[in-house]
């Protein structure tokens, strides 16, 4: 295959999948040099995306409170009285409208993980923590990264409180949880 | 009398990857061997039941539709399953429903998964954006954004079990390992039979504590076919190989948000659907009453872990079963004869029916090198979602 051919194919792959191109190559190299036999496996670059403007729909306040306010919201059933972090609109036992309570942010962390592996989007952060934490004033467990200097430090029962970035992106992500001092 | 019986099964090689095989290429070899296997036709068949998980492990939304055409089952009824790991399970207990009401009298039931035509660009390698497709089924909003995995669900459950009974420990879980890769060696459709030491498991890297690689099932392409026959059909058709009945059956699908449980140190959901289906086939003693058992072993902890939530033992004594011998080979209750998803391979859709295959083969006294003697009642354990959401339990039994 001559040059000019390969390189278009590169190019139109690199500018399709938003990749560098240097990240295909050379991959594909032996496919497009004529290099494969006729009943060969022949592969090709592809993905699956779609955009989205996505509506948090009745949990909307919660996910406003962090971004505008730094305020942790949990919704309260009226009925049971449990209270739901991450928030629920209505109370699945109940099914009662839930009410927005405030909760001070604190908790203990009762169960934590250290990823040393994960997902093409989180691999350049390893290790961190994935912790099941008790939220004060809720009742049920929210999954939840801890950020801490040292993750070989984390214990289970370890108090927490909730931390906001300072550059917010309007996802759960804007919240993580810090051990609390002392 | 029960009313449904498997009359034939077929599951093709698994192997981390098939490059040579679409996702329709590896169902209709899977069919093919079940029709044969059952001696029937595909003309036969009355309706399909399809387990597909990942939309993006085929590169493709409602991929069943074209698996039936390429099957050239049009235009008798089909559904897709779709239930995580359990998905084969649950593929089984929608053809087990479609069969005992009457509808029809032979289903097929196929689950089929690819997985590795995913690829990461930036690390050459195609298990991270393997993960990061499978992540696009844990919730979206509270979940996914913070990097977590399946098996760091699973890996929280563990700690908390360990937090709570003071086990599962990593050697024990390592043994769990050292078995299933050492079963599958006995396996010639297996992707990872291997000998190896619980030192090899220790020292192996670690993925989410405590799980090390060798805890770990390896994902993996394949797909496994189970034909299903009513009772008036069996006796109709006088299958040449014994038929194998499906007597008990249970199915849960528990918290998706496990935060909401009572307790994320057992799998409350898996032990109300085994009951169920040990409740259905007159199961009260498991240890006694089965031959083998294939469970859901996606993890070594979570092995251990359904030990108890099948009442092999009490709650917090699973170790023991892996360290006294009961589950190896020869043992009391042998678990995962044929690898498991640790030593086979986990080719989501497809493992719970491969698992199913594996139990048939076993009651037909047709498992070669790795036959339990005498067996005649087995129990397969389908589970997946996080924290182990959904649950299928089947009793299958050998009564000619
Ligand atoms: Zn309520």
């Amino acid at each position: 295959m001559a040059t000019s051919k390969k390189d278009a194919f590169y190019r139109y792959h690199a500018a399709r999948l938003r990749l560098p191109e240097d990240k295909l190559r050379p991959i594909y190299d032996d496919e497009l040099d004529g290099k494969k036999k006729p009943d060969d496996p022949f592969e090709v670059p592809d993905k699956m995306d779609v955009f989205f403007k996505y509506s948090y729909g009745g949990q909307s306040r919660f996910f406003r409170e962090i971004f505008h306010h730094e305020r942790l919201l949990g919704a309260k059933c009226p009925a049971c009285g449990k209270v739901y972090c991450p928030p629920r609109s209505v109370c699945p036992r109940c099914y009662e409208k839930t009410e927005w309570v405030n909760l001070p942010g604190t908790g203990k962390v009762v169960a934590f993980t250290i990823q040393h592996y994960s997902t093409s989007a989180f691999v350049k952060k390893v290790p961190f923590l994935v912790a099941y934490v008790q939220l004060d004033g809720a009742d049920f467990l929210m999954m939840a990264n801890i950020e801490m200097d040292d993750v070989t430090k984390a214990k289970p029962g370890m108090p927490v409180k909730v931390a906001y970035r300072p550059e917010k992106s309007g996802s759960i992500t804007d919240i993580y949880f810090e051990p609390l001092a002392d | 009398m029960p009313e449904v019986a498997i009359i034939g099964v077929g599951c093709t090689n698994f192997r981390g990857r098939h490059p040579d095989k679409t996702y329709f290429e590896l169902a209709f070899d899977a069919a093919k061997a079940a029709f044969e296997d059952a001696g029937i036709d595909k003309a036969d068949v009355g309706a399909a039941v399809y387990g597909i998980y990942n939309d993006f492990f085929q590169r493709q939304y409602q991929p069943d539709a074209f698996v039936h055409d390429y099957l050239g089952l049009p235009p008798i009824p089909a559904v897709r399953v779709n239930t995580g790991g359990a998905t084969g399970g649950s593929a089984l207990r929608i053809g087990y429903a479609e069969v005992a009401s009457g509808l029809y009298d032979i289903v097929l039931v196929l689950g089929v998964e690819k997985c590795a035509d995913c690829f990461d660009y930036f690390t050459k390698n195609p298990v991270p954006e393997v993960l990061r497709a499978i992540l696009y089924t844990s919730d979206m909003t509270y979940d996914n954004p913070i990097g977590r995995t399946a098996a760091s669900g699973f890996a929280l459950a563990v700690l908390a079990h360990m937090q709570k009974y003071g086990g599962p420990t990593e050697e024990q879980m390592a043994k769990v390992s050292v078995k299933n890769h050492g079963n599958a060696l006995k396996n010639p459709r297996a992707q990872s039979g291997m000998k190896i030491t619980v030192d090899d498991v220790l020292k192996s890297p670690k993925i989410v504590d405590p799980f090390k690689r060798l805890d770990n099932c390896l994902y993996t392409e394949g797909a496994a076919a189970v034909v299903l026959a009513s009772r008036r059909k069996v006796a109709e058709l006088h299958p040449k190989k014994p038929p194998i009945w499906i007597t008990g059956l249970g199915a849960a699908l528990d918290w998706a948000f496990p935060g909401n449980r009572e307790s994320i140190a057992e799998f409350h959901g898996c032990r109300l659907a085994t009951k169920k289906s040990y409740d259905m086939a007159g199961i009260t003693d498991p240890l006694e009453q089965f031959d083998l058992a294939e469970l859901h072993d996606a993890f070594t902890g979570t092995e251990l872990m359904s030990y108890e939530d099948c009442m092999f033992c009490e709650p917090g004594e699973g170790g023991r079963l892996i360290d006294d011998g009961t589950v190896w080979p020869g043992g009391k209750l042998p678990v995962n004869l044929s690898g498991g998803l640790i030593g086979c391979g986990h080719a989501v859709g497809a493992t719970g029916l491969m698992q199913t295959s594996e139990i048939v083969w076993q009651l037909r006294h047709e498992a070669g090198a790795r036959q339990a003697p005498n067996a005649r009642r087995g129990l397969v354990q389908s589970i997946g979602g996080t924290l182990c959401a959904w649950t299928v339990s089947l009793v299958l039994e050998r009564m000619d």
